[in-house]
């Protein structure tokens, strides 16, 4: 008798808050609606100038979101030609220097004496800022083409690619190699060789690593292509639009390809954690 | 093992292979054939640089006048992006490369630190010539500014013109003085530079020679808005009407300049302290202000101090007066009629520079 007297005490206790806190579908809503209810609210400030006042800037310099939008709208064309060359860019030099990242890692991994030295060389390499690399790069492509628009191109994507292979390499290496222990002991139980050992223990490990890597390295991409195009001796790409309007002191269209670039970003990271969620099923 | 491992990484290298010569799909051009013939006019060299794409100018706002070259000869108005050095020039990858008479001209043509020599073998196509010479370099604040401190922007001119006329006058110790003053190029070419921009201040578009420094001349200020109103196009619209809208009347005040010339140098200055925002780096191109601070023309007119504030490849000086960070600028005419189509408060009180100093540079031996 006593003991059901003090549980609904217990449960008289709780307040409404508390209950809403341990509400299981509440926590599954609110990672969706406090994230909502933040960008309303964000929107709502910047859209009634209250931002302005805060950061004591004008609608000038930080345009209302419809005329950002209206913009938008009114040059799509434009937006998606510039859209597409910096896309292009950043997949290219992703893809290549994820897989080229990989190679290094699945050579350190295998023949550390030669392949450990590659992974400090490409470490190496994106810690060069890349304000830096781009007009370099730019200058030893003038030989790849007569055609200005392609070694423009072969010099953005070689920058992105030297970033991108950075991040793949050194993740990619901790999942070659840092194995549950006994699982390697059980591969040399059963006396399988290097190649079984690599396929069936090293590869499907290093997988979720690779994903790691991938969430560093695909924002990344998008951004060292924008900044790469700065310095490209072809005019094209969503950073150089971003750069002359705002030297023009164009700033709504600035921002409409601001948010445009942060589209892109916002959109390559949901196909990306799809793709991982495809992927990486059986891990979970 | 090792045999998988091989095949592996052959599989990969050819498969990034063929990524590779998927991307370099774009067709290739043949490059300006060389002729004997090196008496070629400058719209046959115009010709053959653009149709074969190699026509070069920085872009952000300086390339207007190039477009309205090439468009006066029914060409393709694409240009390279040129980068802050004449390597492009140099390397054949740009044939008609952009150059500033009292700048990228310099470093073309001697052979001092920085130079690359070229010496009389280059043909030069000047901008004045081909009658679409925009201008250049003025001074410029904002309306709000102009409005409440009227005696502070006479003094501020009839000082900044005082170190033009010694400057122009002196070129080699404005150079000294503007080396001293935290300059970004050599003594040698700052001496260049400083004729040269000289030549800028003391003759018009047309040739004839200017005694008046600041004159803002009706004609040359139309015709650089007319260019502007053709080959400025803004992706915004509503600026972009704006723009098409404009007379002289909206981006220049002639009042001011009228008050400077008059004056006896005497003013009531509202703002002791006041400072201006060039538009590129601290050398010649700007050698009237490090006079006019030197010799101390500010301080008779009544300044406390001024503040001259280097620019670059970036800085927007429109934005920075528009905003109060500095109260003066240095600007081009167009770029204060952009900046003033999409809502900027801006309006030129002189014009510096009385002809353009573009012309578009190119080695004979490739045409």
């Amino acid at each position: 008798m006593e003991y059901e007297v003090k549980l609904e005490k217990v449960g008289r206790k709780k307040s409404l808050s508390q209950r809403i806190k341990e509400n299981k579908t509440w926590q599954k809503a609110s990672t969706i609606v406090l994230p909502l209810i933040f960008g309303i609210v964000l929107v709502g400030l910047w859209q009634t100038e209250v931002l302005h006042s805060w950061f004591h800037t004008d609608t000038f310099t930080l345009p209302l979101i419809n005329k950002i939008g209206g913009i938008m709208g009114d040059i799509s064309d434009k937006i998606l030609e510039n859209t597409i060359a910096t896309v292009e860019v950043a997949f290219f030099g992703l893809v290549i220097g994820s897989v080229l990242g990989y190679l290094i890692a699945m050579l350190a991994a295998l023949y550390p004496k030669i392949g450990s030295g590659g992974l400090s060389v490409i470490g190496a390499f994106a810690s060069i800022p890349v304000v830096a690399m781009a007009p370099v790069l730019n200058n030893w492509t003038k030989d790849v083409s007569t055609d200005a628009n392609l070694r423009s191109m072969v010099s953005k994507i070689i920058v992105v690619t030297l970033i991108c292979a950075a991040d793949m390499g050194l993740n990619a290496y901790r999942g070659l190699t840092e194995l549950k222990p006994f699982s390697e002991d059980l591969m040399a139980i059963y006396g399988a060789p290097k190649k079984i050992t690599l396929w069936k223990l090293r590869i499907p490990n290093s997988i979720p690593y690779v994903f790691t890597a991938l969430k560093v390295s695909v924002p990344a991409s998008i951004m060292t292509a924008i900044v790469s195009e700065y310095f490209a001796e072809y005019i094209t790409g969503v950073g150089r639009a971003i750069r002359e309007n705002i030297v023009l002191a164009q700033y709504s269209t600035a921002w409409a390809y601001i948010a445009t670039a942060c589209l892109i970003g916002v959109v390559a990271y949901v196909v990306l954690m799809v793709l991982q969620s495809i992927l990486l099923r059986r891990y979970h | 093992m090792k045999e998988r491992l091989r095949k592996l990484v052959c599989t990969l290298a050819a498969a990034s292979m063929v990524m590779g010569a998927l991307t370099g799909c774009g067709g290739k051009e043949e490059t300006a054939q060389a002729t004997e013939s090196k008496n070629l006019t400058a719209e046959e060299v115009i010709k053959i640089a653009a149709e074969s794409g190699q026509v070069g100018n920085w872009g952000l706002g300086n390339e207007y006048e190039v477009m309205a070259l090439l468009s006066k000869y029914d060409l393709p108005t694409d240009f390279l992006s040129q980068d802050f050095t004449m390597d492009g020039f140099d390397d054949n990858s740009i044939l008609l490369a952009s150059a500033m008479t009292y700048n990228e001209l310099g470093l073309v043509q001697n052979d001092y630190d920085g130079g690359y020599g070229y010496g009389d073998e280059i043909g030069v196509i000047d901008m004045n010539d081909e009658g679409v010479a925009m201008l250049e370099d003025n001074i410029f604040c904002t309306k709000t500014f102009a409005q409440e401190n009227p005696e502070t922007v006479a003094a501020f001119l009839y000082a900044s013109f005082k170190g033009w006329k010694y400057a122009v006058e002196n070129p080699e110790e404005a150079a000294e003085i503007c080396y001293e003053y935290g300059s970004s190029v050599s003594p040698e070419h700052q001496k260049y530079m400083a004729t040269e921009v000289a030549k800028l201040i003391s003759t018009n578009t047309k040739g004839e020679s200017v005694s008046d420094i600041g004159y803002m001349d009706e004609e040359a200020m139309q015709q650089t808005l007319d260019i502007a109103k053709q080959y400025v196009s803004l992706d915004d619209a509503a600026a972009n009407e704006a723009f098409q809208a404009l007379t002289l009347d909206d981006i220049r005040d002639t009042s001011f300049y009228d008050a400077a010339v008059a004056s006896d140098g005497t003013f009531n200055v509202e703002k002791k302290e006041v400072s201006i925002q060039l538009k590129w780096l601290p050398d010649a191109q700007f050698m009237g202000y490090y006079v006019a601070l030197d010799k101390g023309y500010y301080e008779e007119v009544g300044f406390e101090n001024v503040d001259i504030v280097s620019g670059g490849g970036d800085i927007a000086e429109t934005t920075a007066v528009n905003n109060g960070t500095v109260d003066f600028g240095v600007t081009w005419e167009t770029n204060l009629a952009s900046a003033d189509a999409s809502g900027m408060d801006l309006v030129e009180i002189a014009q510096i520079f009385q002809k353009s100093g573009l012309v578009l540079v190119y080695k004979p031996e490739n045409f």
